[in-house]
């Protein structure tokens, strides 16, 4: 096992964002978080003062989502946003970046946007959502380096709700990217100990999933067999392979579709894996 | 006097009946017997290989039958109200185990009972009732001939109404290699001719009334590990949403979708009707309502009304056998011949494969018959045939392999060592297919349910397609499963728990010092028994094969251009179990895992 179960627990953003939430949820997040010693919680700010409250005298942290889940709202606004639920008890604030203008390659506003939450941050840590689903590789070096500007603690590689979720390919580039001493965090579409895992062995430090307990239940199986780790097909965790023209800008998905012809392993590219 | 105080699984009795002289013993569970092999299908092999003379006719009354509860059974740990029994298989010729769930094994065990060993053969019909200490065997002749449902009910109002019921049909009565075990009706100790075997010691039923509490060793300990294991079943998608919604059902769609439905009797992997006969389809046209075994939080059990009956199922893999395998699509046929099958005592897994058989060999001109792929004329009578043992039906309820082999194509029968293989082509997945071949009671899925990693992403998803590391994670599987049956705990617990789980219920159940690892080492050692108990009656490597069909790939679906590798996996699948290259359990894995070596 290349982590204690302990060890994986404690990457672990424990989250919860859907919009029927209730109360009563929240209290079984923060009760599980609290139960395996997870990173933190990760939340809508609605929650933030009730999960606070639940989680005072732990480690477990409290974060919660600015500006969430699209980043197309106004700078101000995410300040705003931060400033409050930081007030309330949040440590760590996950803010969406303002995807649109890094596109439109209004560096500026990206980079004065990100500046805008980590003012208003006080202590707490930010880390700002790429939303990688939408990004060019180039793109996506563009944000990261343009949020390490900024003085973000972390960037992330995506919502949840957009297209795609995280892949070992993106993690390592925004690694490379921001260097050692920046966070990096996987989330979005992470399911099981194998991919969690594989992003960490990639560069992540903290993983964001609504399968915390799964995942750290399901990994005491590795103690018992190393072939749970087995190498699968490179298709499975490249982003290419999710992209999808629907969800995405055409440009983008059609940059995804190129690589994959001149891909190396594109002789694994069968249609029934 | 009923007894009222609570006994530990360790107190528990062995009950030997002789159906040939009428004697009945009371025999304290032997100590390192409960250690070394748990309960349930651990301690049904090791009775069954030290007693059971080499080349025993399993028909004959030298055959042990077996019924045995485990050290779970009855007591708070989810799932434990399931009963194994243990015998030579008819079938197969080979150590056997089949499984039922209900509420006959708590009664059992309550009556302070680990297990009842019948032997000999009774010279007319009986049954055997047992009314916790007081045990009988009473004449059953007026139930001799009777449907599993009017015998269960008559069976309680001759003793208690409290009481539970496992008893067998026509067929087997007729002795037909497909008979069940049925109990509450519906729920099926279905594989392997373990009817067979009661039929032919004049055995209608076992009746079990029991008062005595099941007591765990460490009640503390337990309830601690039980409040885990419960809380890990609500946080699971299979065994919270899945299973409780559509039961087992829900599976037709996930493996037509993987293109692994066998069709047509394995010539094809997608079943174009597949949507008519799902989980989905049943919820909306007969689900009445769930049916949970007992102490079970999962319900994965079904209750039907059709055509204004109620009626248990049908499960996926009948759903399957009798739809797709047949290349039929009627769920109401289906349906009705799930609970036709339960009345007459069948094995719905090996009936509808066999059928499946049939059809193809009429398909290819080797057998003059009106049996036609998709169509259900006649089949309904056809499987009262073999119930009763008439006509073609007698040839057909020898089951497949001896089928296809009589009309010259023994290639056609989809089996492993005699027992017809379930819902799932092994061509889609190559852990399963391993699972297939080397499993020791014939073609079965549930020995290592290689489609959870492998379909189903439970507990990750493994590549299907690759061999590698295939080997080391089916015996993983088959030896946690064979603990598992010796606890004795259902299957479907797999989802949500993992082998400490286990461990730690056994543990505070028994005050045994049994971790993760241990209880693996337990598995392991039944399943080295049982290819022991295999080789002495002539098995070997060459019986670890799956039917030529799997080396040629499906023409279409998502499991096109596959072939299932045994060869490729077969070597180091013996490598890592410690066995020769022949299959063979060397002195020094036997010796790891202290069983006895016999020159």
């Amino acid at each position: 096992m290349p982590l204690t179960v302990e060890e994986l627990a404690q990457t672990i953003d424990h989250t919860v964002l859907k919009a029927e939430t209730t109360r009563s949820k929240i209290k079984r997040l923060c009760d599980e978080a609290l139960t395996y010693n997870f990173a933190a919680v990760c939340i809508n700010a609605t929650h933030v003062e009730y999960a606070a409250e639940l989680l005072k005298d732990s480690s477990v942290k409290v974060c919660c989502v600015i500006g969430f889940p699209l980043g197309a709202t106004l700078s101000e606004v995410k300040a705003y946003e931060t400033k409050e639920v930081v007030a309330r008890g949040a440590h760590e604030v996950d803010m969406v970046m303002n995807i649109g203008a890094l596109r439109d390659e209004n560096h500026d506003l990206v980079r004065s946007d990100v500046e805008a939450v980590v003012a208003a941050s006080g202590d707490a840590h930010v880390k700002v959502i790429l939303e990688t689903g939408l990004l060019t590789d180039d793109q996506k070096r563009t944000a990261c380096l343009l949020c390490k500007e900024a003085g973000a603690d972390f960037v992330k590689t995506s919502t949840g709700f957009g297209p795609m979720g995280a892949t070992p390919y993106d993690v390592k580039l925004m690694r490379k990217v921001v260097g050692p001493k920046m966070g990096v965090k996987a989330a979005g579409g992470i399911k099981n100990f194998k991919e969690a895992l594989r992003l960490i062995d990639a560069g992540a430090d903290r993983i964001g999933t609504s399968s915390g307990v799964g995942i750290i239940e399901d990994y005491r199986w590795a103690q018992y067999s190393d072939s749970w780790l087995q190498p699968d097909k490179p298709c499975w965790t490249c982003p290419s392979r999710m992209a999808n023209m629907s969800k995405q800008p055409k440009e983008v998905y059609l940059w995804y579709k190129q690589r994959c012809l001149t891909c190396p392993d594109k002789d694994y590219n069968v249609f029934t894996d | 006097m009923s007894d009222t105080s609570s006994q530990r699984y360790s107190e528990a009795d062995l009950l030997y009946v002789s159906l040939t002289d009428g004697s009945i013993t009371r025999k304290p569970l032997p100590e390192d017997l409960f250690k070394q092999y748990l309960g349930g299908r651990g301690l049904g092999v090791k009775l069954l290989y030290d007693n059971l003379a080499p080349g025993t006719d399993p028909l004959s009354p030298d055959n042990w039958l077996i019924f045995a509860v485990g050290p779970s059974t009855a007591t708070s740990v989810p799932t434990s109200g399931r009963f194994v029994v243990v015998t030579k298989s008819p079938a197969t010729g080979t150590i056997f185990d089949s499984h039922a769930g209900g509420y006959f094994a708590p009664q059992l065990r309550r009556a302070g009972i680990a297990a009842v060993i019948i032997t000999g053969a009774a010279k007319s019909p009986v049954y055997l009732w047992i009314n916790d200490d007081e045990v009988e065997i009473r004449d059953a002749s007026s139930l001799w001939g009777k449907m599993t449902d009017i015998a269960t009910d008559e069976l309680i109002k001759a003793t208690d109404e409290k009481a539970q019921v496992a008893c067998i049909g026509p067929a087997g009565e007729h002795m037909i290699n497909l008979a069940a075990i049925i109990t509450d009706k519906h729920r099926a100790a279905g594989r392997g001719g373990v009817g067979a075997v009661m039929g032919s010691k004049n055995l209608k039923a076992v009746v079990a009334r029991g008062t005595k509490t099941a007591a765990a060793a460490d009640p503390e300990k337990l309830k601690g590990s039980v409040e885990r294991a419960r809380r890990l079943i609500k946080k699971n998608a299979v065994t919270d949403k899945s299973l409780p919604v559509y039961g087992t059902p829900v599976l037709v769609s996930v493996i037509n979708e993987a293109g692994m439905l066998p069709t047509h009797n394995f010539q094809e992997g997608t079943f174009n009707d597949a949507d008519g006969v799902s989980g989905e389809k049943l919820l909306e046209r007969f689900a009445l309502k769930p049916y949970n075994c007992h102490g079970c939080p999962i319900g994965c059990g079904r209750m039907s009304r059709v055509r204004g009956k109620d009626m248990g199922g049908p499960e996926f893999e009948t759903i399957w056998a009798l739809g797709p395998q047949c290349g039929i699509n009627d769920l109401e046929w289906i349906a009705l011949a799930n609970d036709k099958c339960n009345m007459l005592g069948i094995d719905t897994i090996s009936v509808g494969n066999t059928l499946g058989c049939a059809m193809e060999l009429v398909q290819r001109g080797k057998l003059e018959h009106s049996l036609r792929f998709g169509d259900t004329t006649g089949v309904l009578e056809l499987i009262e045939d073999i119930a009763f043992a008439r006509g073609l039906g007698a040839e057909l309820g020898k089951g497949s392999k001896r089928f296809a082999t009589a009309y010259g194509a023994p290639e056609l029968a989809m089996q492993v060592k005699g027992l017809e293989i379930p819902a799932y082509d092994p061509r889609g997945v190559q852990g399963h297919a391993l699972g297939y071949a080397t499993s020791n009671r014939g073609g079965c899925h549930l020995r290592s349910y290689m489609i959870g990693p492998e379909i189903m992403g439970s507990p990750v998803l493994v590549d299907r397609d690759i061999t590698e590391g295939k080997a080391d994670l089916v015996i993983l599987f088959q030896n946690l499963s064979a603990a598992m049956d010796s606890m004795v705990v259902c299957r479907f617990t797999n989802f949500a728990w993992t082998v400490d789980d286990y461990a730690s219920m056994v543990a505070a159940g028994t005050g045994l010092p049994i971790d993760g690892k241990e209880l693996l080492k337990i598995g392991s050692r039944i399943w080295n028994l049982e290819r022991l108990f295999n080789i002495r009656e002539g098995f070997s490597k060459k019986d670890d094969a799956l039917p030529p069909r799997f080396s040629k790939p499906l023409p279409e679906g998502n499991s096109r251009n596959r072939t299932a590798k045994i060869d490729v996996m077969l070597p180091e699948y013996y490598s890592l179990r410690g066995w020769d290259k022949e299959g063979n359990p060397t002195e020094k894995v036997l010796k790891e895992l202290d069983i006895p070596i016999k020159k």
